[in-house]
């Protein structure tokens, strides 16, 4: 699903990323690791093409990324489903018009999409709210919006940028559940987190822990020395 | 697919409720250019009646060689009467000729002692008139060919001021038209592109997120492109609009003595080809301005 070898990437002079290596079979579960800054946004942003691949070389659902032209972006975005960490949803817009959007680029009939939308609302708990302004959410309910987004269109792969960094305990906990209600289905997940609750929501899922752009740690393994205490 | 290029095309449309005044104002410059260019035209085409109206006409004078026999003289005269938009034909005989001279001469002149040896050719005068809508370049050029290549012709003289004076103004007016039409099209594709590029600034959040869920750049650019181009079509409309109720209230300020001008509207023709013109504009600048 995700094949990634000796990516680097840097912003002007900075590396950002340094040598990152690691494959992601399908129906896998791995969480990024790692301090603020470590590189996890970055690499995130690079496998959905928001970045352009550099150096080095990647594979995301079939799109190689090392060759990916800017029209073949949204095919591949059309596979993947993403929650950014600053949400991105249009606050002006309900929540059923934040969620419905990433059916419609796609072209689906209005009656199939309706029924999608409804039902990721539901599970989000947002029913109530289906038709209220996102700008009058909640952190957490955005975030929420966020999430039935990247999962309404059923992708093959989600990548979550710390999709429970606004939320409480018992929220974070029932989202983990959805999260892993697609993981059983046999959907990847790459999910960036510092949050040791989340991590322990998933025991067998893999961890790559980043440290100032290098990958410190794979599967338990040590890659290379930290220079950190595991946050 | 189509459903979604008209949801698309709403979405284009619903911005107008978001800038109201630009888009309005915009509507008003366009409508404006439209009615200026228009106004253009409408002189342009005027001009043009009248001066066609009148100018349609020329006379030839035809001089046959003297070994022509009278019978295909006789014959041409008769064939040249057939020919399209002939006005008037009227043949001399040596002896005719000889008589309208001496009749133009007064009674100083007496020439019937030339009547035996009478040294005037056959001749005729001839006058067409082209109505405007026949009237192809250099018709009055083709008549000259056609009536000196009939056989034993030896001369034909032609009144050529006034048909040169309407080919004159063909070239002046196709002169002046292209550059002020140039310009107009820059007024319009400015104006027009410029409030696009507001549409695609305030929703520059929606277009990164579309894109960023998978949405193709057509997708983002539909609705846009949809919103220039209603704004050509309804703004070349409302100028063509006050061009017309100008007209209206303008056709008989000339149609007086002595000059007896009706100013007339533009041809169907060029009024749809003025709001097709502003329309592509307009969605051409649109199109630009997303790129
Ligand atoms: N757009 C950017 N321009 C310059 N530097 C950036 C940019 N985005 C991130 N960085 C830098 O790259 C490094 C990794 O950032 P990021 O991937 O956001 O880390 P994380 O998500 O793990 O907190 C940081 O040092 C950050 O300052
Ligand atoms: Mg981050």
């Amino acid at each position: 699903m995700v094949e990634v070898q000796h990516l680097s990437y840097n912003f002007g002079s900075q590396w950002a990323l340094k040598d990152i290596n690691f494959s992601l079979g399908k129906g896998e579960f791995l969480f990024l690791t790692g301090h603020s800054g470590a590189g996890k946004t970055t690499l995130l942003r690079l496998l959905y093409g928001a970045l352009p691949l550099t150096k080095g070389r990647a594979t995301v659902a079939g799109f190689e990324l090392h060759r990916l032209k800017r029209r073949h972006v949204p095919g591949l975005r059309r596979r993947v489903g993403v929650v950014f960490q600053d949400f991105k949803i249009l606050p002006r817009r309900s929540v059923f018009e934040n969620v419905a959007m990433a059916l419609e680029v796609r072209g689906m009939a209005r009656s199939p999409l309706e029924r999608r939308v409804r039902a990721i609302i539901r599970a989000m708990g947002l029913e109530t709210k289906s038709y209220t302004l996102c700008e009058r959410l909640s952190g957490g309910e955005q975030q929420r919006v966020a999430i039935a987004r990247s999962m309404v269109t059923n992708p093959e792969l989600i990548l979550a940028d710390e999709p429970t960094g606004n939320l409480d305990f018992d929220l974070t906990m029932h989202l983990m559940d959805i999260f892993k209600q697609f993981h059983t289905y046999g959907t990847s997940i790459i999910m960036a987190t510092h949050s040791r609750e989340v991590l322990e929501a998933v025991p067998d899922a893999r961890i790559l822990h980043l440290e100032q752009g290098r990958v410190v740690e794979l599967d338990g393994e040590t890659i290379m020395e930290s220079e950190e205490e595991f946050a | 697919m189509i459903g979604q290029l008209f949801r698309l095309s709403g979405r284009g449309l619903a911005d107008f409720k978001i800038h109201p005044w630009a888009h309005l104002l915009t509507l008003v410059a366009v409508a404006m250019v439209t009615l200026l260019a228009g106004f253009i035209l409408l002189s342009l085409h005027n001009i043009n009646i009248h001066l066609l109206k009148s100018r349609g006409e020329v006379q030839f004078q035809i001089y046959w060689r003297s070994d022509a026999s009278p019978e295909l003289i006789q014959t041409q005269w008769e064939k040249i009467g057939t020919m399209e938009y002939l006005q008037e034909i009227k043949g001399f005989t040596p002896q005719d000729a000889l008589v309208e001279l001496a009749e133009t001469l007064g009674k100083t002149g007496d020439f019937s002692w030339l009547k035996e040896q009478n040294p005037l050719p056959y001749s005729a005068l001839t006058s067409f008139a082209v109505p405007p809508e026949a009237q192809q370049e250099g018709w009055a050029a083709d008549l000259l060919t056609k009536l000196k290549a009939m056989d034993g012709v030896a001369e034909v003289h032609y009144t050529p001021l006034q048909a040169d004076l309407a080919k004159g103004w063909r070239v002046i007016s196709r002169a002046i038209i292209w550059p002020i039409i140039g310009f107009l099209g820059m007024v319009v594709a400015l104006v027009v592109g410029n409030t696009i590029r507001l549409s695609l600034l305030t929703r520059q959040d929606e277009i990164e997120i579309l894109s960023l869920v998978g949405a193709r750049p057509w997708y983002v650019r539909w609705p846009l492109l949809t919103g220039g181009m209603v704004q050509g079509l309804l703004g070349s409309a409302a100028g063509v609009g006050l061009l017309k109720l100008a007209q209206n209230a303008l056709a008989d300020s000339l149609n007086i003595a002595p000059l007896f001008i009706e100013i007339r509207f533009l041809p169907m023709e060029q009024v749809l080809a003025l709001c097709g013109a502003v329309t592509l504009v307009s969605a051409i600048s649109s199109w630009v301005a997303v790129r």
